[in-house]
């Protein structure tokens, strides 16, 4: 689930900025029917004949407003006061706007959910499984880098060298989150098992995500998917035993 | 017998097409009588995954003054195999390959669910995609660097065979070479000084396509596939993202209390140059990103002395927009230039004071571009933005569409009128204002239907030029006789929008106040002829269930950024016209009359009236004006919260009421291009101004004790309500000295 999530935005830079969704959410998409509905017409001054029929929005008057000539018993508008009343929650004492009936009955203790002043979608949990093996991926890579030597360019596979030097750099040095290594280790398994639109798609959603950190190796990566899936099968044949324990991949 | 909504309704979703009148009067002087002109809301590309593309060419019409496109208002005579078009009533010939017809087995574009189709044709070679990156370096590093991450991040977005090409720009303006091996090489213009595109085609040695072809006699001269400036993704993307990676900001030293030089005016015109002289008439788009206004050259918005302000409306109205008139003049043409080759501009800005969009505008509003407006490169908003320009449809190719022609055949002059768009998205919307001109008492035209039809040509993503084609007609009527159908067809929701692009444009070129008084006239006058009321009594008039709707938008609209320009700046009122212009209905009418849904304890979330009533102290309002999405907290509600009790777990169900509005907004934002804001207020929030504002005053601190009003917030404002505007207009509409 590293792939679906929201992060809020940039207030510091951005007034209001909104919240950043991952690229596996925006391509998952959204079904539910999009909010368009207007409240009820205002019965404003007489202007329709009989209530209507077949009116689009849903027949709520109890939201509208009271006008022309009904005079409800006047309400003042309360101030705050020291002493908030809590919400309803079917155990509290009657509230002084007593307006609703409580509707939350006592439910067992909620798991610990995300704060609500952000939207927010599952958050990455912190993963109990062992960080990927570099080692397991880089090997793949070089691989693949291998098998294309003979197809293709010299400088090509050279610029693709120096970033995959560079991506070990950064693994080595720490500069990676684990979201990344562990996507990392995902891509490669596509690679080994010829999955190569997962495998571009995993780069995607890696550069969409995270382009601060892979920006400058991953551009590297993603011309050796586009080389490889070229290449004759014979040509590439990845080592077949594999030390890390295979993952599950796209969730 | 399916009712006028629906049947609106389910011709919007087949054909993308909405009439302010579904029957049509018959005469261009009953017409002119309507108030509202005939007009329709077009979305030529409107999104249908159902609709599966037709592999062969369309049937035409073979007169030469025609060409109407076969469709299922023909009559056919299957066992002579001929047609007769709908338009101009020639007798047309089926090609050889329609020889298998018949009334059992007819081909999809004779069927009435195919009332809109799109054929897929295979003239000419397949063109790749062109996206040409004009480059701001006039701003801070943490800017530059967001938007360096961004653009790495489209190479991985754009097709494989797509061209790209960068030119970058501060005082000076880099035409970069890519795919020089080893060594990066740029040619560098002055930015003070324009190029013609032969000047440019000369100093960037580029020679014309045809002029390497010419003494070959081939048939089709081949244009060049690349050439140094813009080269395939999949050849150029390691270098291009090192070449991004490695630009640094405008060297040029900005003193304090100036402003850097920044030469967009020219760099937006080698831009247009480049891609005139090499791919000229191919799909091509021009992202133009910008983090500030243009200070030095032709086209320049403001001087570099930063005590001297940009201009804002006040400057405007008094005629002191030193550089206005010219830097518009300058942009017109090369919006010009672009869109007679078809190449789309767009402009991204982002930065926080003005730079300017208001001189700009021509460029994305005449080339179909994309116009983005953000505080800064490091934001969320562009970044989503952004990639949304990328985003893909259900076949994984491009939702973005190139190069298109807008054809519009109709009956009776046999003639049609054509458009270009350079670039279309699925949710591009056209309104078109047609006249009708058949003379006052003339019998109704043989059949008694009217037809239309819109044949849009274009560039798909995929490389492959289409044709979508819809084809619909509507009843006449003799106004005189049958006012009564013709009101009964009044679709209010389109004529509302209709209305409001008619005011939109006249307010570029008139005085506020003329605009407003146009549009008031406009609908007192629609209450004088399709209202029920008595001479001189006010409390008599009814406007029937088609039209109730309809002075409520225009209430709205008056009061809208579209035509009150009062604390906006000049480039915030181009940039909220150009999306009011561009979107479909649905969207426009958000943009006039916000979204206001309610969530409280009493009940499942409902859409609310905009109004003042609805802020109640113990709900949460979720408002949706298109570029804001907004969360109100109620008075009692921001106490709870800060209170914490959406931390106690016998207060689940209020947490759940908390997140509820959070998982809707979301929804909305998931697709909403461009992205709007995003705001979480509470009463006596500051942020809570942008509710307080769109809401119907209806209780205001002049009124607010004159009737035991049970609930709502009073809004401290001198502006008019609705039910006060509302009985304004009655009075006028009944008056008999109007």
């Amino acid at each position: 689930m590293d792939d679906l999530f929201v992060k809020p935005g940039n207030q510091e830079r951005g007034w209001n900025d909104p919240p950043q969704f991952s690229y596996g959410l925006q391509v998952a998409g959204s079904t539910r029917s999009p909010l368009t509905k207007r409240g009820p017409p205002p019965p404003a001054a007489g202007l329709q004949a009989p209530p209507p029929c077949g009116d689009p929005s849903p027949d709520q008057q109890a939201t509208s407003p009271h006008l022309h000539g009904i005079t409800p018993p006047p309400h003042k508008m309360t101030t705050p006061t020291h002493r908030i009343t809590p919400p309803p929650s079917g155990v509290t004492p009657p509230l002084s706007q007593a307006t609703s009936s409580p509707c939350g009955s006592r439910l067992p203790p909620p798991p610990k959910g995300p704060d609500s002043k952000a939207p927010c979608g599952p958050r990455a949990e912190p993963d109990p499984q062992p960080e990927p093996d570099l080692q397991a991926v880089s090997s793949v890579l070089a691989e693949a880098l291998e098998a294309c030597r003979q197809n293709v360019s010299r400088q090509v596979c050279e610029d693709i060298a120096k970033r995959l030097r560079l991506l070990e750099d950064s693994w080595t040095s720490g500069r990676l989150s684990s979201t990344v290594k562990r996507r990392m280790n995902a891509l490669t398994l596509e690679m080994k098992s010829s999955h190569w639109s997962a495998a571009d798609d995993i780069h995607r959603s890696l550069m969409v995500d995270h382009v601060t950190e892979v920006s400058q190796w991953m551009v590297g990566i993603k011309r050796l998917i586009a080389e490889t899936r070229n290449l004759s099968p014979e040509l590439l044949a990845f080592s077949p035993a594999d030390p890390v324990q295979p993952e599950p991949v796209g969730n | 017998m399916a009712t006028f909504p629906e049947f609106i309704s389910q011709n919007e979703e087949r054909d993308g097409v909405r009439f302010s009148w579904n029957v049509w009067p018959s005469s261009r002087l009953e017409a002119t009588r309507m108030v509202v002109p005939l007009a329709a809301l077009l979305t030529p590309l409107r999104e249908r995954p159902d609709l599966p593309p037709i592999q062969y060419e369309p049937v035409l019409c073979s007169r030469a003054t025609c060409r109407a496109v076969l469709n299922p208002l023909c009559q056919v005579d299957y066992r002579a195999k001929l047609w007769a078009c709908n338009f101009c009533y020639q007798r047309n010939q089926f090609p050889p390959t329609y020889t298998g017809i018949s009334e059992v087995n007819q081909p999809a574009e004779l069927l009435p669910q195919f009332s809109t189709i799109e054929y897929v044709v295979q003239r000419g070679p397949q063109m790749p995609l062109i996206f040409l990156y004009v480059v701001d370096t006039c701003m801070e590093d943490e800017d530059l660097q967001a938007l360096k991450e961004s653009l790495q991040m489209s190479l991985s977005l754009l097709p494989p065979t797509a061209l790209v090409g960068l030119i970058t720009f501060g005082r000076m303006v880099q035409v970069h070479e890519l795919g020089c091996e080893g060594i990066s090489k740029s040619y560098v213009f002055r930015g003070t000084k324009d190029l013609s595109a032969k000047q440019l085609q000369e100093m960037l040695g580029l020679t014309k396509p045809s002029a390497a072809q010419g003494a070959r006699g081939q048939q089709a001269p081949q244009p060049p596939l690349s050439n140094r400036f813009l080269q395939p993704v999949q050849k150029i993307d390691m270098n291009l993202t090192d070449l991004l990676g490695e630009l640094q900001r405008d060297p040029w030293p900005v003193t304090q209390g100036k402003r850097p030089l920044r030469s967009l005016g020219v760099a937006m015109s080698i831009a247009v140059g480049l891609l005139e002289c090499t791919f000229p008439n191919t799909g091509a788009r021009i992202m133009t990103f910008i983090g500030g206004p243009a200070t030095q050259g032709p086209g320049m918005v403001v001087g570099d002395e930063l005590k001297t302000p940009i201009r804002s409306w006040h400057d405007i109205e008094k005629d002191n927009a030193k550089y206005m008139k010219k830097s518009t003049k300058h942009y017109e043409a090369l919006a010009s230039r672009a869109s007679a080759n078809g190449h789309i501009m767009d402009i991204y800005a982002c930065a926080l004071d003005q730079t300017g969009l208001l001189e700009m505008k021509c460029c994305p509003n005449h080339t179909g571009g994309y116009m983005v407006m953000a505080d800064s490169f490091n934001t969320s908003l562009f970044k989503q933005t952004f990639q949304r320009v990328f985003a893909k449809d259900e076949q994984g190719t491009f939702k973005m569409a190139f190069a298109a022609t807008l054809e519009i055949k109709e009956i009776g002059t046999g003639g049609t009128c054509q458009w270009k768009m350079c670039g279309l998205d699925p949710s591009t919307t056209l309104a078109l204002y047609l006249e009708v001109v058949n003379q006052h008492n003339a019998p109704i035209p043989q059949g008694g239907r009217g037809a239309l039809q819109f044949v849009t040509q274009y560039q798909h993503s995929s490389g492959q030029r289409r044709i979508r084609v819809t084809t619909t007609a509507r009843n006449w009527a003799d106004a005189q006789t049958q006012i009564q159908s013709i009101a009964a067809s009044f679709d209010q929701e389109a004529a509302a929008i209709l209305m409001a692009r008619l005011a939109v444009q006249r307010a570029e070129s008139e005085e506020g106040p003329d605009v407003l008084r146009w549009l008031d006239r406009q609908l007192i006058r629609l209450c004088q002829k399709f209202g029920d009321y008595h001479k001189d009594d006010p409390n008599s008039f009814r406007f029937s269930e088609t039209f109730s709707l309809y002075p409520q938008f225009m209430f709205h609209l008056r009061r809208s950024p579209f035509l009150q320009v009062f604390n906006n700046s000049p480039d915030e009122s181009s940039y909220y016209r150009h999306q009011f212009v561009r979107h479909d209905l649905t969207q426009a009418l958000i943009m006039v009359q916000p979204v206001l849904y309610a969530y409280s304890f009493n009940g499942p979330p409902e859409p609310v009236l905009l109004d003042s009533s609805s802020i109640l102290p113990d709900r949460i309002l979720l408002m949706d004006t298109f570029f804001q999405i907004l969360i109100y907290h109620g008075e009692m509600v921001a106490q709870w919260r800060k209170a914490g009790y959406q931390e106690m777990t016998e207060y689940e169900n209020f947490r759940h009421l908390l997140q509820a509005p959070v998982d809707d907004a979301q929804e909305l934002l998931h697709t909403r291009f461009p992205m709007p804001r995003y705001i979480d207020t509470e009463h006596g929030g500051s942020q809570a101004r942008f509710l307080l504002s769109k809401v119907n005053p209806s209780q205001t601190h002049n009124n607010m004790y004159n009737w035991g009003q049970e609930s709502g917030a009073p809004i401290l404002t001198d502006d008019v309500s609705l039910q006060v505007f509302m009985d304004h207009l009655k009075k006028l509409a009944v008056s008999s000295a109007a």
